[in-house]
């Protein structure tokens, strides 16, 4: 018999995933938080609009895999690409909230 | 099953073995996953206008991702003298009476309402957790639905893991609990 821990220690494999992936978000945060918002905007418009990801990336100027990356609201977004946005979905991304 | 030191040996986390990555990491990588948490929010709808009168999924997924950028900071911002026992507290509904591994629940602070993120450990000693999963938490217990559910049997199958291996008894799941709020 031992304590828990020392089986936890003889079973700890190296890995430095979490501290490196959060530390990343963290850092990534101040400007994350606008594109998840603008994510969930552009998400909202297209699914009640019945826009695909190929039609919108058809306005865009742009392929559909991109489109599909600024949804996933992890895209440090241009303002150029925010005004394109707007202008496709005809909504308001800049300075609206979710 | 493996584990992996998340902070000075204070906070681990579990790798099952049909895992590629531990517990913690696949947690918040959720968290932050706007299909994931769509269509969670989407197929719990009725839970968060019931006990949450909240409606609108959007604004539930946005809560979401700030509580889990605070937890996130949380963990990250442990010193290597921090006292890890304040952060987690007791589970005070689990329905088992004795257990040889007590279990407590985490959470986050909530500004507007309260957070329904969790994060599950296991008390190995003072000081020292072992995350062995989470949740988004819409009910009183987690014994209502199959995703909290889900965690129990987790907690309980790295526990017997542990007792298999020959650990003597161990405290349970803690809260991560940023301002001591109930549920």
């Amino acid at each position: 018999m031992e304590r828990a821990i020392e089986i936890v220690k003889k079973n700890q494999i190296e890995n430095s995933q979490w501290q490196k992936e959060a530390t990343e978000a963290r850092d990534s945060w101040g400007w994350m938080k606008y594109s998840m918002q603008i994510a969930l905007k552009v998400r909202s418009i297209m699914k009640s609009d019945g826009i695909t990801q190929c039609a919108l990336a058809a306005k865009l100027g742009c392929t559909q895999q991109y489109v599909s990356l600024i949804l996933k609201g992890k895209e440090n977004l241009t303002l150029e690409t925010i005004a394109k946005l707007e202008s496709a979905l005809q909504i308001q991304l800049w300075g609206s909230s979710s | 099953m493996k584990f992996v030191d998340i902070n000075g040996e204070k906070i681990w986390s579990v790798i099952y073995d049909e895992e590629s990555v531990d517990a913690l990491t696949k947690l918040f990588r959720d968290w932050n996953d706007l299909d994931f948490l769509e269509e969670f929010f989407t197929k719990n709808s009725g839970d968060l206008a019931s006990y949450f009168r909240i409606t609108d999924i959007d604004l539930a997924i946005y809560d979401t991702l700030e509580d889990a950028h605070e937890l996130r900071c949380v963990i990250l911002d442990i010193s290597p003298d921090a006292d890890v026992d304040r952060l987690f507290r007791h589970l005070e509904n689990s329905r088992i009476a004795e257990m040889l591994l007590g279990r407590e629940k985490a959470r986050g602070r909530r500004r507007v309402h309260d957070s329904w993120l969790r994060i599950y450990a296991l008390k190995l000693e003072r000081n020292t957790y072992l995350i062995t999963g989470g949740a988004i938490k819409l009910t009183r217990t987690m014994e209502e639905r199959e995703h909290t559910l889900a965690e129990l049997r987790k907690m309980e199958k790295v526990r017997n893991f542990l007792i298999e291996q020959g650990a003597v008894d161990i405290d349970g799941l803690k809260d991560i609990a940023n301002d001591g709020k109930s549920n």
